[in-house]
């Protein structure tokens, strides 16, 4: 296997608020290989976003707190790099794309602006290099007519384009590892498709390793090679797309699959979820942070959290129970 | 530039009946406060009275003054002064007016320098000691009165220090404890302001963007926070400039100015009509002035305003 790209470690990440201090990240381990595009899946409040702001620094502090970890990006750690050093990574090495392109471009500033910025600040481009490889960037991306609509504002521009500008703008010094934040989330269905694609295509051109940050498995099944579970801030299973997709052993990854709308099935069935409430992260259980909805829980849950347990095809999962052998509580009888 | 023309001939009109209306609205309430002009002098005979308010034409039916005033006022005359003998209003306010409004942009400048250095280093440096200075010392510049401001400085700068004249109009040196004294409270109002539309930019996600692309934070604030944050500061300085420069009667009064900041006050207080219509058109044209400019700046600072759509 190839030196991962990105190694975090025991990545901790407190926030204090009025309710108490609330872990929002809890220990998460992860790698990131080169040209490899990893998926965080997992509710809102599950810590996937703040793991992914956390090692880039830009978790307000306060209230934010990194309490432990490490985050090594080619063997430098991001979590103890000075503000500086940071910056120079920031947009160079590794980017971010956000979830809504219609606040996370600046309407005060043209396109241009935004673009060439970025490249005179990391690449030293003079001022007629930038705008020259910003058109070029614009035109990866697909946006027709790159030369004249470099120099409109973000408004000028419809949902989907946004987002495209957004992507050409994190990838215009060419990085190593792009993190997209649910980038699709916002925009209609047929524009989701369209950006997926263009970033798979983008992936095969540059070599750029990715991690997805999503809540929509049909995203991960599309366009991820590995994917990572979240839930209240912990990893609760690893594997690689096929594998967690035709064998998940979580129950919570279980029941993420079970409540995905489905083409062949009956259209009478009522659509499955997950019963109760994402957790509250100040008021923990002391056991398993998904006790309280599991079909599948025992009494030892509420006593420890599982530890991590190899899955055979690679990868691990965090639960005492074995999903295949135990009957969920509901079809008990 | 076509856009901003065809704009300013739409607000022209709108302008023009304002005020219209806020001088009828005024000239009628003037006029229906109980008294005139001479009821505080003694013991006029009823015939002096008579001819006295005769050469104002005050015997008129009101509406005949009215028309009177509105037609003379329309040639850009206001008339004579009724209290302030031998000048006419035109006299009085082009005397008054141009102290008052050098004073009052110098003090605006004044407030809007400090005040948006403050707002910003405060929301920059949230919650932390100079945050909680600074925003101490603007509800002490908006809290503490004009005259206590003015008399402190006074004591400080003219007889402690000796640095800058107590009174007086004409020269740079005369202006700049005035001009601080009527810009503190403005300066507060504005770091407040500044802060919190500073604030607010900063929760934006775009401000998150750009920190992910690696700029610093200097060029994050400088760049993409300052516009948006200074939204709010210029359309509280429209108004605020227009009353600023027709004058502070305190101010003026303390520093001896021979601005027009007083004239508001006497001029209705003595029922003198002409001094008080002109003084209140000054005043409406500064404001309606002041609006257009904002206007101006909102499509300046954020391009998806339109002047047309105003």
């Amino acid at each position: 296997m190839t030196e991962p790209l990105l190694q975090v470690d025991d990545l901790r990440v407190e926030f204090r608020t009025d309710e108490g201090v609330v872990r929002a990240v809890d220990g998460v381990s992860f790698d990131l290989a080169p040209g490899e595009t990893l998926g965080i899946v997992g509710e809102s409040g599950s810590g996937k976003s703040v793991t992914n702001l956390a090692m880039l620094g830009l978790i307000p502090q306060p209230p934010g707190r990194i309490s432990s970890g490490r985050a090594l990006y080619r063997d430098e750690d991001l979590l103890t790099a000075n503000a500086q050093r940071l910056s120079q990574i920031r947009g160079r090495h590794i980017a971010m794309i956000f979830q809504d392109p219609m606040t996370a471009l600046n309407p005060f500033l043209t396109v241009e602006e935004q673009l060439t910025e970025v490249t005179r600040l990391h690449l030293r481009h003079s001022h007629d290099e930038a705008i020259a490889h910003a058109i070029d960037m614009l035109e990866q991306v697909g946006i027709t007519g790159a030369d004249k609509r470099v120099f409109d504002y973000p408004h000028q521009f419809s949902g989907g384009m946004r987002q495209r500008v957004m992507i050409a703008m994190a990838l215009s010094c060419n990085p190593d590892i792009l993190i997209a934040d649910e980038p699709s989330t916002a925009l209609d269905v047929t524009i989701q498709a369209q950006i997926l694609d263009l970033m798979k295509q983008l992936q095969t051109d540059h070599g750029t390793s990715i991690i997805m940050i999503t809540h929509d498995l049909g995203v991960v099944a599309n366009i991820c090679h590995r994917v990572l579970v979240m839930y209240g801030g912990k990893i609760v299973e690893r594997a690689d797309v096929d594998s967690l997709f035709a064998n998940p052993r979580h129950p919570y990854t279980l029941g993420l699959l079970d409540s995905v709308p489905r083409w062949d099935t009956d259209i009478t069935e009522k659509l499955r979820v997950i019963p109760g409430q994402p957790p509250d992260l100040a008021n923990l259980p002391p056991g398993c942070a998904f006790y309280p909805r599991c079909s599948y829980r025992e009494d030892r849950c509420q006593q420890s959290v599982p530890p991590a347990i190899e899955r055979p095809d690679g990868g691990d999962f965090a639960c005492f129970v074995d999903v295949d052998n135990v009957k969920p509580a509901e079809e008990r009888t | 530039m076509g856009e901003s023309l065809q704009f300013l001939f739409r607000r022209a009109g709108w302008y023009l009946a304002t005020m219209w209306v806020v001088y009828t609205v005024s000239f009628f309430l003037m006029h229906a406060v109980p008294g005139g002009p001479f009821d505080a002098e003694r013991n006029l005979p009823p015939e002096v009275r008579k001819n006295v308010e005769a050469q104002f034409n005050l015997n008129d039916p009101l509406p005949v003054q009215y028309f009177d005033h509105l037609t003379r006022a329309l040639r850009g005359d206001f008339g004579a002064s009724i209290k302030i003998p031998d000048f006419t209003v035109n006299e009085i306010i082009g005397q008054g007016f141009p102290i008052s409004a050098s004073l009052g942009l110098f003090a605006m400048v004044f407030a809007v320098c400090l005040g948006t250095t403050a707002g910003v280093v405060s929301a920059i440096r949230r919650e932390s000691f100079v945050d909680f200075s600074f925003m101490v010392a603007a509800t002490l510049g908006i809290a503490v009165p004009n005259f206590v401001l003015a008399s402190l400085a006074i004591i400080l700068f003219v007889f402690q220090i000796q640095l800058l004249p107590a009174a007086g109009w004409g020269s740079l040196k005369q202006i700049i404890l005035p001009a601080i004294c009527l810009g503190a409270p403005y300066a507060g109002y504005i770091s407040r302001l500044t802060r919190t539309g500073m604030l607010e930019v900063l929760g934006r996600d775009y401000i998150r963007t750009a920190f992910a692309k690696g700029l610093s934070e200097r060029r994050v604030v400088v760049r993409h926070a300052l516009r948006g944050a200074l939204v709010p500061v210029v359309s509280y300085l429209g108004p605020a400039v227009a009353g600023v420069m027709t004058g502070s009667l305190v101010v003026e009064k303390i520093f001896a100015l021979p601005g027009m900041g007083s004239h508001f006050i006497e001029a209705a207080f003595q029922r003198d009509y002409p001094l008080a219509l002109g003084v209140v058109v000054v005043y409406t044209a500064l404001v309606l002035l002041m609006n257009t400019m904002v206007d101006f700046s909102y499509a300046i600072l954020d391009p998806r305003v339109k002047l047309g759509e105003l």
